[in-house]
């Protein structure tokens, strides 16, 4: 018996997703930060972490070599995996055709081999919320492992929630080629009234499809469309909804109260007097990338930059996400600018970390290093937001993820040329 | 009948000019504003032959003169539009004056066998292509007397228009035009007096597609007019052993232009148009003038005129409720009709254009309101008449009332800028007009 | 009159009421000089230059002192490829449109020069487009935010000219961009060589025939001067070394390909210009003496950035190459502190290394070198306080100099914020009112 335990621990052990790793400082993010620890996976899981921490037989040590381990990092918004050279639309999958297509999932067309994957992962994001774009509602978006054969190893939610894009008054287009385009507030504003239009009548064909199929109605037949409505309607699905201005956040919320469903905002990039009621409604907000450039030409300069803390100190819940492809890998700078302007250095590591994983209904699993939660972990040379910090080592769900990229193979290779 | 009307009728045989009207006239009684000093009240005006014979408080009426009361009226040089479009069509958007070679076809640059049936190619052309310019095309051959704006305008007090082809970078020869006249060679009172430029792009397929190309376009055709000047006169002189200078009528258009307009209307196009104008080494003179109120330290500085645009910015009548304008947009929208009293205080010389103001009636309004905004009631009526003449060096011919210079003068029943004054009558190269009286608006008493 | 109010509640032109003349000193500093060093103390300026730079400095009793609280001054960052501050960016209709230039579309009051300022910008390379294979001409200005568009130029900053290779150059020469129908030359890599070549064909007989001309002027003969070709001149310039070329390329073979045809008319490529592959051909680029401005880490954008890695910088520098960073943005302009950091992350630079790329070796690319890139005495005073190492992501310029004057001060942007919001706001509730329709006398209509 007492043989047989021992060799169930060794085997335990001998698994990918064990170790110990030693002479570390914590940042558990829930908790405070401890110097000169001990970290046990088992499993892939946290087992326990601390400083008086019994080492289990035969486990395999990692030396830590007194470097930072942090929770994985977690983007709220990203298109990796669903376009590998956005120029060129073969290999892009990120937005169909049509207003309404909440049937349509990103999980599955998101490409496990593509070199964005172990690009990102490189700057210790573990996790990304993979995101369809395109019309009104998009899809459904999938919350991912940035590490796994297939997509669905990588899936940690496969549907996770409902993606949507509050019309809104474009006055001025900007076209990369031909430039900036002004068209008549006019004609702008009948064609969003048209679309929120458009969007109320979608929400009423839902309602009356979740009626008659409650009812039992004679002759019902399944609409697949309206049917991947339905978790939105009962509230258990939410609705990520893109509202980058002041506007499309005052209609997002009383859309939200209209149709009493949950919503998420997304890529905000202004709130104005909008704050007070998200605050209230504790409605959490995705915010949009910090390094862009103001709104107009009379707005702050540090507009962008001062934003997550205007909502974080009106008692807001904010997470960060990249909203792109090749950009992926900069979460942490996109980050570290609102730090510098005035959102205090733990909220901002929270904002990527237990705040999505709260948002996103995953916190269970991953989000902060605990007790029980899946060793999503990477191992840093310093504060892994600061531009010349390095990433040494990552772990997904306890097992070593390589850092190795396209990017670093042809820099070996290339290092390596004659002179 | 009376004796006076028997004299009149016995005079008339002497006293009626072309076309069976009077060409002596006598304007009593009335305020005179001569635009060259300060108004005179009761005074009188002499027309003869289109020219101005007299003016002053005592100035008698000569005999067999067309004698008109002007007892409560007041006389006004006519007014000039310093750059106009009056009396000539709009033309149609302009080709390259001299196309380039025919494209496609197997040519180096051209289609081949891959290139599908509805692609073109343009023209990999540049400034050698003279795209959008006609230089040489002079308003004065092709203004139109019975034009409907031109009528409208006259009724309005104008007298004058400085006319030009405004289509494309190089519209071509403006002329300085009296508003009536027979023929059309009747109307003209010198011509050519300028190039019009604008810096307009032709697009994203055609050269120039933008400011930059626009601005190096028009210094490439200047340089080759210099040197096309310089060819042909070697040539001229001896032209044994010479290579024949090409036939270019794009660059006699631009030699044949005493000064050139550009365009400027913000502070930055303002310092770069005088900066621009001096590599072309020609008088130039500037069009627009919406940030004039922040210029004239340049403009006083280079000695180069303003004609400022008449149409003042005005706020979108239906814009985003959630979006103010941006400060700079209101700041410009707030300062732009300050603009002539800075210039006028700084000594700039300017004038007005009607620019965008459709109606003539409506250009009195919007002078108004630079006076409102500072400008002296004076400066306002030199800005539409002596200072435009003054531009165009016609000034020792039209502009104020002054003996000796054209007969272009309009009378009102009050003060021109007042909003009820109505114009009561307009004398152009001393020939009189009558506006037709305006239908009172429906549902006002009087 | 109105000429020094607010316009775009932008207070125009410099805060610091001293000019050029006088005497500043910095004291207090945590001095970052790139060149020689770093160390605690002050700096002394005299009319615009640097004088003195030490530990302590022997500033006069009436020099201004500026209290630098302990935080750290960098020399002013250099962005050796943008397109702010002008009004047109390409001339795109044409295969090459060395004619034009961004001289003639300079605008100072663009928003984009303050907005590079509050990031510790002071110089900027303004390039033409990539629409091109040959472009325009180049400026080179200071951020010197409130002067206009002469007095922004820096005076004899050697002139320029852009240069661009792959997709971008034959973009328009077809395929499914969208770009309508109507084709330009070139189409593939192969046509872009062949508009250089053909361009640097067509400017060698410009200069023969203008040489024989001279020539046989200057013997007595009559003959009429060639026409002058705005065009061609630039390109001879070149030829004559007197302007730089600053080339837009991608990919090995393209970079390879230029600096092969400019061995063989006989001038050098001054940078190669994003130069995402250069890491490839890092030894050719060192043998011909070519400078390298890239990104930090852009890639994947198009088919020619897909070998592009955020260690090219690093690479290109360890091979011996002169490396800058740039931002060919006006959003990343306004922190190439963070991506200079981003070659400590990317490929170990050290943090002086990383502060280069963004100060002296811009300036060395231009040739502006004397006069910008470190804390030197003999250069001009053009320095950038921020609140924490400028490596860090956490950094905020607190405030800019150039030559001497104060053209950024974050106190002072901060506190006029609320003065440009409210005259916005009366202007356009004044503007608002003065539109309203007015209401008839007496409201009802009269009977008639």
């Amino acid at each position: 018996m007492k043989i047989s335990v021992a060799l169930l621990a060794l085997a335990a052990f001998a698994a990918d997703d064990s170790f110990v790793l030693r002479n570390v400082t914590i940042h558990s993010v829930t908790s405070a930060v401890i110097p000169n620890a001990t970290l046990v996976v088992t499993g892939g899981k946290i087992a326990d972490f601390g400083t008086k921490i019994t080492i289990p037989k035969g486990a395999k040590i990692v030396d830590g070599k007194g470097l930072h381990v942090y929770p994985g990092l977690i983007d709220s918004a990203s298109n990796i995996g669903m376009a590998e050279v956005s120029s060129v639309r073969e290999t892009s999958d990120m937005v169909e055709l049509g207003d309404f297509n909440p049937q349509l999932r990103s999980v599955s067309a998101i490409n496990p081999s593509s070199d964005h994957i172990p690009v990102t992962r490189g700057n210790g994001i573990t996790t990304s919320l993979i995101y369809p774009g395109g019309g009104i509602i998009g899809g459904q978006a999938a919350l991912v492992h940035l590490d796994g054969w297939t997509w669905e190893e990588m899936a940690v939610e496969k549907n996770v929630t409902m993606q949507m894009r509050m019309p809104t008054i474009a006055t001025t287009t900007f076209n990369p080629v031909f430039g900036a385009a002004r068209r008549p507030f006019a004609e702008t504003k009948r064609r969003y009234e048209e679309r929120l239009k458009l969007m109320s009548e979608f929400f009423e064909q839902a309602r009356a499809y979740q009626r008659r199929k409650a009812v039992g109605d004679a002759g019902f037949a399944i609409d697949r469309r309206l049917e991947a409505m339905l978790p939105v309607l009962d509230g258990k699905e939410s609705l990520m909804v893109f509202a980058p201005r002041e506007r499309a956040v005052k209609d997002a919320l009383a859309f939200a109260t209209k149709e009493k469903v949950k919503i998420i905002l997304a890529g905000v990039r202004e709130a104005g007097s909008a704050v007070k009621e998200i605050a209230d409604r504790k409605i959490p907000v995705i915010l949009g990338e910090t390094l862009e450039l103001p709104l107009d030409d009379d707005a702050a300069y540090d507009s962008p930059f001062t934003l997550p803390a205007e909502l974080h100190r009106a008692g807001v819940t904010i997470a960060f996400g990249t909203f792109s492809v090749q950009f992926a890998r900069n979460l942490p700078f996109q980050v570290a600018n609102a730090v510098g302007f005035g959102l205090p250095y733990e909220e901002a590591l929270k904002a990527v970390t237990i705040n999505p994983a709260k948002i996103w209904g995953v916190d269970d699993r991953i989000g902060s290093i605990e007790k029980g939660k899946w060793a999503d972990l990477i191992l840093t040379d310093g504060d892994p937001l600061e531009g010349r910090s390095q990433v040494k080592q990552m772990w997904i769900q306890g097992r070593s993820v390589s850092l190795e990229t396209r990017h670093t193979k042809l820099y070996e290779h290339y290092s390596k040329r004659p002179e | 009948m009376t004796r006076r009307h028997l004299l009149l009728a016995a005079a008339g045989a002497l006293a009626f000019g072309q076309s069976g009207s009077p060409n002596l006239y006598a304007i009593q009684n009335a305020t005179i504003h001569t635009a060259s000093g300060p108004p005179i009240a009761n005074a009188t005006i002499v027309v003869r032959n289109g020219l101005i014979e007299a003016i002053g408080a005592s100035a008698p009426a000569p005999a067999g003169a067309w004698t008109i009361d002007g007892k409560g009226l007041h006389v006004y040089p006519g007014l000039i539009d310093a750059l106009s479009t009056w009396g000539v069509p709009a033309a149609a958007p302009v080709a390259a004056a001299r196309p380039a070679a025919a494209p496609g076809g197997g040519g180096r640059r051209g289609a081949n066998d891959d290139t599908p049936a509805n692609v073109q190619f343009q023209d990999d052309g540049g400034p050698e292509e003279r795209p959008s310019n006609t230089s040489w095309i002079k308003a004065a051959d092709l203004v139109q007397s019975a034009d409907a704006n031109l009528i409208a305008a006259r009724n309005a007090g104008f007298t004058t228009a400085i006319v030009f082809p405004t289509t494309g970078i190089f519209g071509g020869q403006g002329s300085v035009l009296n508003l009536a006249g027979d023929r059309a060679g009747d109307m003209v009172v010198s011509s050519p007096v300028g190039q019009y430029l604008s810096m307009s792009t032709r697009g994203f397929s055609a050269f120039p597609g933008s400011l930059m190309g626009s601005i190096s376009y028009v210094r490439q055709v200047y340089l080759d007019a210099e040197h096309y000047k310089t060819a042909k006169s070697m040539y001229a002189q001896n032209a044994r052993g010479l290579q024949r200078p090409a036939y270019d009528r794009a660059l006699e258009g631009v030699l044949e232009s005493p000064r050139t307009l550009l365009p400027a209307g913000r502070k930055v196009e303002i310092e770069r148009m005088i900066r621009f104008g001096k590599e072309l080494k020609t008088p130039i003179i500037l069009y627009g003038g919406v940030e004039a109120w922040r210029s004239a330290d340049a403009l006083k500085t280079a000695g180069v005129p303003m004609l400022i645009n008449l149409q003042w910015p005005e706020r979108e009548r239906e814009g985003d409720p959630d979006f103010l304008d941006s400060l700079r947009t209101l700041e410009t929208r707030e300062l732009a009709p300050s603009g002539p009293a800075v210039l006028a205080k700084a000594g700039v010389r300017f004038a007005f254009y009607s620019g965008g103001v459709a109606r003539p009636a409506d250009i009195r309004k919007a002078v108004k309101k630079a006076v409102d905004a500072g400008l002296a009631n004076e400066d306002a009526l030199k800005a539409m008449t002596i200072e435009a003449a003054r531009i165009y060096g016609v000034d020792d011919r039209l502009g104020s009332l002054e003996n000796g210079k054209i007969a272009n003068l309009f009378v009102t029943d009050g003060d021109w800028l007042a909003e009820k004054t109505l114009v009561k009558m307009v004398f152009v190269d001393g020939r009189k007009f009558e506006p037709p009286p305006t239908p009172a608006p429906a549902g006002r008493t009087e | 009159m109105q000429r020094r109010k607010f316009l775009g509640g932008l207070l125009l032109g410099p805060i610091s009421a001293s000019a050029a003349e006088g005497t500043i000193v910095i004291r207090n500093a945590k001095i970052l000089t790139v060149t020689k060093g770093s160390f605690d103390g002050s700096i002394l300026i005299r009319d615009g230059k640097i004088v003195e730079v030490g530990a302590n400095v022997n500033a006069p009793a009436d020099a201004r002192v500026i209290d630098a609280g302990g935080q750290y001054v960098m020399p002013g960052i250099i962005d050796c490829h943008s397109h702010i501050a002008s009004e047109a960016i390409n001339e795109g209709t044409v295969s090459v449109s060395s004619m034009t230039g961004i001289e003639d579309t300079v605008n100072a009051e663009d928003i984009g020069i303050y907005r590079a300022l509050a990031g510790g910008v002071t110089t900027a390379n303004i390039l033409h487009g990539s629409a091109n294979a040959i472009g325009g001409k180049n400026v080179v200005i200071k951020m010197r935010w409130g002067k206009d568009a002469p007095e922004i130029l820096l005076d004899g900053a050697t002139p320029g000219i852009k240069f661009a290779l792959g997709e971008n150059p034959k973009r328009r020469g077809g395929g499914d961009t969208g770009l309508a129908t109507r084709l330009r030359y070139p189409a593939t890599r192969m046509g872009v060589e062949d508009v250089i070549r053909e361009a640097f064909t067509d400017a060698k007989a410009y200069k023969a025939n203008w040489d024989d001309y001279r020539l046989k002027v200057a013997k007595g003969e009559r003959l009429i001067a060639p026409r002058r070709d705005l065009k061609l001149e630039p390109l001879v310039e070149v030829l004559e070394g007197k302007r730089f070329v600053h080339a837009h390329c991608y990919r090995a073979d393209e970079i390879l390909m230029l600096l092969r045809v400019a061995d063989e008319f006989g001038f050098k490529i001054r940078t190669l210009q994003h130069v995402l592959e250069g890491y490839k051909v890092a030894k050719e680029i060192k043998e011909h003496g070519a400078g390298a401005s890239t990104f930090s880490d852009w890639w994947s954008y198009k088919m020619e950035a897909f070998d592009a890695i955020p260690y090219n910088a690093a690479l290109m520098h360890k091979k011996g190459v002169l490396v800058s960073l740039n931002s060919d943005s006006g959003e990343l302009m306004r922190h190439l502190n963070q991506e200079a950091a981003k070659t400590v992350r990317y490929g170990g630079l050290t943090d002086d290394e990383a502060l280069a790329r963004i100060t002296i070796n811009p300036a060395k690319q231009l040739a502006i070198d004397n006069r910008v890139g470190s804390i030197e005495v003999g250069k001009d005073a053009d320095l950038v306080i921020y609140d924490k190492h400028p490596l860090s992501n956490y950094a905020k310029v607190q405030k800019v100099f150039i030559d001497g004057q104060m053209y950024f001060d974050r106190d002072k942007d901060m506190s006029d914020r609320a003065v440009k919001a409210e005259r916005r706001k009366m202007l356009a509730e004044k503007q608002k009112a003065a539109a309203a329709p007015a209401r008839p006398a007496g409201g009802a209509r009269r009977p008639q």
